[in-house]
């Protein structure tokens, strides 16, 4: 039977996976899709635990903003890659080293 | 019995295609495959809502993730494409340390998890939700719903100023 | 309509004053090209003012909750709203003196930041998740969007990238841990979560969950307030951004960050008790954490600052230090401490925007942040160096400037819950930093340079910053006034 656990623990494991890419990935849209992995794990929390815990749907209301968030963060963060690509020629975090520290 | 041998087999389909997606996201070396990989994700994602009864919001992610965010970070992709088929793979000594890292993180959220007893109020019914959503929008949650719009506006406004050239 | 939903947009008005504003000012950027600089500056400015003037009356209503509890209406919500609205305005009368805006269009500029006091105003009242969530994702995209703000500037860009991925992720982190505290209690409401974790409060079976949650939670409040080990992106960001851009940033999200920081831990996870004191609960302690952060924060903050030769950098350690000494406030879990973190936030306004204010005036006429630039400034502007000097006494917190007020009430706060020798530690790192601030003054004052060219302060920067040096200098001469209106803020709604 499928239960609330099981949700849990996919969630968990996205969550991990989303970490490790904001940690190793060097490109920043590589970092930007992490971002979208730990927001849609929450996401995943929230849907379950609506089912499963409260009952309601107060859970997937706060999902759908979440996702409106995750939009408007993804554009802005596109943005500033796009202007840094044409300021620099590069989206490669190493090269953004003008500010030291 | 059939039947619920059946939702649970497609239910652990869904599961992998998600998890095994996100894997090529974060280990894949080059960046097209990343994306695919991540819109594989979403689309498992969405389908895991469908299992818990989110059918407003499974459409809502497929529309908003897969056909918005994706197809954005696509064209990110592409308007810098010198860049994406470099090897991006990062020297292994950092990538040692960051899965220790994420599977002592992993380790405690799944042991945190299995020893909860989470708060019991009722199992929600699945029944179809896009109705009793927006009533909640126009009422409990009105003024999250106002609030959004001009976060909204804001971001467009910050977005479309930043990428835009000529003079300052 | 629901009659409670027309009484809630009755006490609004600020936030909707703000709002109207914005979208005026949207219209006016776009409309009327020749006017458009002036206009969309006057806007502004008299939007903020009439919120502010808005918000003077909220004191006096009922505390409550408003819009089903998104938000709540108490002394502490006024207090913000009103300290909020006044930074905002302060900086924008500033924003247009800096030779970093000469080539830039202002309108957005002032649209990002009505939005932001949107926000920071919003995440100041909040009392349910959702609202924490959204509110403080408003506050840093507008940031992040403004520490950009010269998009042709290499730094600027750079920054705001940091900016916006590392927040991203702590807040996203943020996120990851609000829904496992939605998961416990099965609410999003503050006001909830306490009276299920009072009464699961025995058993502390939960307690790793939570440990979890609130270090996750801690992640994305720790960012936005800029506390080690959260700290990574202040020193770029403030460097990279435009000067009034990163006065802003220290003053008013920081604040704001506070302002919830106060209410999630007192509203969703205390419990209040006799006189004035609160408890954490059995299951999630999380006073000893919180303390171990402002300590770490102090600390390291008034060390790395210590090395610094940019003034934006030093600025920036030395605000990452000031919200050390602020969170000892909070750690004391009393509202004495309450009392003290408002009159520290107090306080630091004024002086930290007057330094930045002189920042950016030494910054026009000699192009250059570097401190080895700021020699013998003595000479150059006799009234820069001194008020300079004042402001710097002041975050030193050297009597009887306003700084030392503020140190002395927190400090005072954990002595009186026999804390002293948390305050102690507090006391180490403030007669370290003295060598930071005295190193700039003596640059300033003493040390020679070649360029004795005479710099004229134009008569508009001149006002802004005595705006700023009367309350430095004369804090202690209303400090009753002062006394009286925070002790009265400390009100939280804690529910019905």
């Amino acid at each position: 039977m499928i239960g609330l656990t099981h949700y849990l623990v996919i969630s968990a494991a996205l969550f991990s996976l989303g970490i490790m890419c904001v940690l190793t990935r060097k490109n920043a849209v590589s970092v930007l899709m992490g971002i979208e992995l730990i927001l849609n794990s929450a996401n995943l929390n929230l849907v379950a635990f609506s089912k499963y815990t409260a009952g309601n749907l107060d859970g997937q209301l706060f999902a759908v903003f979440t996702i409106i968030v995750a939009a408007a963060e993804a554009a802005v963060a596109l943005a500033i890659v796009l202007s840094m690509y044409r300021l620099l020629r590069s989206v490669n975090l190493d090269r953004a080293d003008t500010l030291k520290g | 019995m059939n039947a619920n041998l059946v939702s649970q087999g497609i239910f652990y389909f869904f599961a992998a295609l998600t998890l095994g997606s996100a894997a090529v996201v974060v280990f894949s070396r080059s960046l097209i495959y990343s994306i695919f990989g991540l819109l594989f994700t979403f689309f498992g994602v969405a389908a895991l809502y469908v299992f818990l009864g989110a059918d407003f919001l499974a459409a809502t992610q497929m529309v908003i993730y897969v056909g918005g965010i994706l197809v954005l970070l696509l064209f990110g992709v592409m308007l810098t494409h010198k860049l994406y088929d470099l090897d991006l793979k990062t020297e292994t000594f950092q990538v040692i340390p960051a899965l220790l890292l994420v599977a002592a993180v992993f380790g405690t959220l799944i042991l945190a998890m299995t020893r909860t007893t989470w708060f019991s109020g009722a199992v929600r019914q699945p029944e179809p939700t896009t109705a009793e959503i927006g009533k909640l929008f126009m009422r409990e949650y009105i003024l999250p719903f106002e609030v959004a719009s001009v976060f909204l506006l804001i971001a467009l406004i910050g977005a479309a100023m930043i990428v835009r050239k000529g003079a300052e | 309509m629901d009659p409670k939903l027309i009484a809630d947009l009755h006490k609004f008005y600020p936030e909707m004053v703000i709002t109207g504003t914005l979208l005026l000012v949207v219209v006016a950027d776009i409309a009327l090209p020749v006017l458009r600089r002036s206009l969309t500056f006057a806007l502004t400015v008299l939007g903020l003012a009439a919120a502010f003037a808005l918000t003077l009356p909220l004191m006096a209503v009922q505390p409550g909750s408003m819009f089903y509890g998104m938000i709540a209406l108490d002394p502490m919500a006024v207090f913000f709203k009103a300290f909020l609205v006044l930074a905002s305005l302060l900086v924008v009368l500033a924003a247009p003196g800096s030779k970093e805006f000469s080539r830039s269009d202002l309108g957005e500029f002032y649209a990002l930041l009505l939005g932001v006091t949107l926000g920071m105003m919003l995440l100041a009242s909040s009392t349910d998740l959702l609202m924490f969530f959204l509110s403080l994702e408003m506050v840093s995209l507008g940031s992040y969007i403004m520490v950009g703000y010269l998009h042709n500037d290499r730094q600027s860009n750079e920054a705001s990238l940091k900016y916006i991925l590392f927040g991203a992720v702590s807040t996203g982190a943020m996120l990851y841990g609000i829904t496992l505290l939605f998961g416990v209690t099965g609410t999003t409401k503050m006001v909830v979560i306490r009276h299920v974790l009072a009464g699961a409060a025995a058993s502390g079976e939960n307690s790793l969950i939570l440990l979890v949650s609130t270090v996750l939670i801690l992640a994305g409040l720790g960012f936005k307030i800029a506390a080690v080990p959260f700290h990574f992106w202040c020193p770029d960001v403030y460097t990279g951004a435009p000067t009034p851009v990163t006065a802003f940033l220290s003053v008013a999200p920081k604040a704001a960050g506070f302002a919830i920081f106060v209410r999630f831990f007192f509203t969703g996870l205390s419990q209040a008790g006799p006189q004035l004191t609160w408890s954490t609960f059995a299951s999630i302690n999380w006073m000893p954490i919180v303390m171990v952060l402002s300590i770490v924060t102090m600390t390291f903050g008034n060390i790395a600052a210590l090395r610094q030769e940019n003034m934006k950098r030093l600025m920036a350690y030395s605000s990452i230090a000031h919200a050390g000494y602020i969170l000892m406030g909070v750690v004391v879990l009393t509202s004495e401490g309450l009392q003290a973190v408002l009159v520290y936030l107090v306080t630091y306004l004024f002086m930290n925007l007057g330094a930045f204010m002189i920042v950016i005036e030494i910054y026009n006429r000699t192009g250059s942040f570097e401190l080895k630039d700021y020699r013998g400034f003595y000479r150059r502007s006799p009234f820069l160096s001194i008020s300079m000097s004042i402001f710097l006494l002041s975050l030193m917190g050297i009597p009887p400037l306003a700084g030392f007020f503020g140190k002395f009430y927190v400090f005072a706060a954990a002595v009186n819950r026999d804390l002293a020798w948390f305050a102690v530690i507090g006391a180490i790192n403030s007669v370290v930093a003295v060598y930071y601030y005295v190193r700039v003054m003596k640059t300033m004052m003493i040390d020679g340079s070649d360029d004795m060219s005479p710099v004229r302060v134009s008569w508009d920067s001149k006002a802004l910053i005595w705006v700023m040096l009367i309350p430095t200098i004369g804090l202690m001469l209303f400090w009753d006034r002062v006394q009286k209106l925070t002790s009265g803020s400390v009100g939280l709604f804690l529910g019905n």
